[in-house]
């Protein structure tokens, strides 16, 4: 891909007006149109690449991990707290776990828009769904929901949501909504770019029948492993535990991870 | 992300009261996933002159090499210690023989020169050199780095308030740059000697 340098000059005076990308209008002549004198100079793809600003014309991401595991009567949910838009860390403390109805929230990764726009909908639809039902919604039919906007719109999306809650007729449950739309029950789940760093982990210490407390201690280890070696998680954890009596939240800060090996 | 960025990492350096510090991360990583959290940036020339390289990580160790080989050449032959201002004309010059297919490295040169004043310099991957009295920056937040470093410099420090300084400079832009981190070594170059302390950082 060539891109396009353009220099302005004014007298002996060359000054960078635009680039490829149109960022900035540039300086204008005194009578207030562009100055006659314009010289385009080619600039070889890995030039340009150099020059380019990323950060003004990249999306915010959310490298992440996230997780969620089930218990008997409920579900810990983790995150980490790292957005950011290109190699910058936009937010550092970022809650990359939303609610979506009292008992039932979701996990976000992949694009912020994109998730923070699906969730938005589903908050909605279940919302609307509640009131004909006159019950809680069931975990499922969130995450059915989620599915649904993700299948159909997976070519302008990038988003890959991890859905958990408690409802009345099935306990805890977690559900893992892939890229492509896909949505899957599992006992406990993990995603975003930091989980391919620990799915050794957590298949080697996962054990059924959890209690509250080793999910939750199973969870920190996890997220603080992924954080340490993807680049984009990090920050702080996050931590939100669902039963049938209410929702706890739980803050872990950086100094305060748990630390593995440092190689 | 663009080859400069492939490995991540950054460095900087302060100039205080016959002193100057140079500060470096110690993450390695194959763009956002980390490898190590023990390499090496900042390299020792001779007691009075410090070299920081950022960018990739194969060129900053062929780079090392090279100066390392040049100056032992030259001490051999002048019999003296090459002077900081020299040292930097040999990195520029290095770099821009590959005008056309270029290291992707970008220096920082922190010394003390024959009256002990300090010297910083720092230079693109063509080897434009920028001198500075106050503080270079290079590496993958070197935003950043210009930010705090700006907010927090003062001029004639003595060597313990240039540690704190360029410590607070280099974390707090640390934090907000993915392939960054993971620890951070300074070294302090005085006309005594020169002190090496690592700061505990975020390892994430």
């Amino acid at each position: 891909m060539l891109g396009v340098l353009y220099f302005h000059q004014q007298g002996n005076a060359a000054e960078k007006l635009a680039m490829d990308g149109g960022i900035g209008q540039g300086k204008k002549g005194e009578k207030g149109e562009c100055c006659e004198s314009l010289v385009g100079v080619k600039m070889s793809a890995e030039l340009m690449e150099l020059a380019s600003m990323d950060w003004t014309n990249t999306e915010h991401m959310m490298g992440t991990t996230i997780m969620a595991t089930a218990f008997d009567g409920g579900v810990v949910m983790g995150a980490d707290s790292r957005t950011t838009t290109g190699s910058y860390i936009a937010n550092r403390v970022s809650d990359k776990i939303t609610p979506i109805t009292d008992k039932v929230w979701c996990c976000r990764s992949g694009s912020a828009a994109d998730t923070q726009a699906i969730s938005d909908y589903v908050r909605l639809y279940t919302a609307q769904h509640a009131i004909e039902l006159g019950q809680e919604p069931r975990v499922k039919t969130v995450a059915n929901l989620f599915r649904e906007i993700c299948y159909s719109n997976k070519a302008n999306l990038m988003a890959g949501i991890i859905c958990a809650g408690w409802d009345q007729f099935s306990g805890g449950q977690v559900y893992n909504i892939t890229l492509g739309g896909s949505c899957v029950q599992q006992p406990f789940s993990i995603g975003g770019s930091g989980s391919t760093y620990i799915y050794g982990y957590c298949d080697s210490n996962f054990r059924e029948n959890m209690t509250r407390d080793e999910c939750v201690e199973f969870v920190k280890h996890a997220l603080a492993l992924a954080m340490a070696r993807d680049g984009s998680s990090g920050g702080v954890i996050r931590m939100v535990i669902i039963d049938s009596s209410g929702v706890q939240k739980v803050f872990i800060p950086g100094d305060k991870l748990p630390m593995a090996w440092q190689g | 992300m663009s080859i400069l960025e492939y490995n991540g990492g950054c460095v900087v350096a302060m100039a205080g009261k016959e002193c100057v510090a140079i500060a470096a991360d110690r993450r390695l990583g194959i763009q956002l996933q980390t490898l190590a959290c023990d390499a090496n940036r900042v390299f020792r020339m001779h007691d009075k002159l410090f070299l920081g390289l950022t960018g990739l990580m194969t060129d900053i160790t062929s780079l090392h090499n090279s100066f390392d080989f040049k100056l032992n050449m030259y001490s051999m032959r002048e019999g003296r210690l090459m002077s900081p201002q020299t040292f930097s004309s040999l990195v520029a010059s290095t770099l821009y023989e590959k005008r056309f297919g270029p290291y992707f490295s970008e220096p920082v040169i922190a010394g003390l020169n024959k009256d002990n004043t300090p010297f910083l310099c720092a230079m693109d991957l063509l080897g434009a050199a920028a001198y500075a009295d106050d503080f270079v920056v290079s590496g993958t937040c070197a935003e950043s780095l210009f930010g705090t470093c700006e907010t927090f410099y003062r001029p004639d420090l003595g060597p313990d308030d240039l540690f704190e300084t360029i410590s607070q400079a280099m974390l707090s832009a640390l934090d907000r740059d993915c392939i960054s981190g993971w620890g951070v070594t300074v070294h302090i170059i005085t006309p005594e000697g020169v002190t090496a302390k690592s700061l505990k950082a975020r390892m994430d």
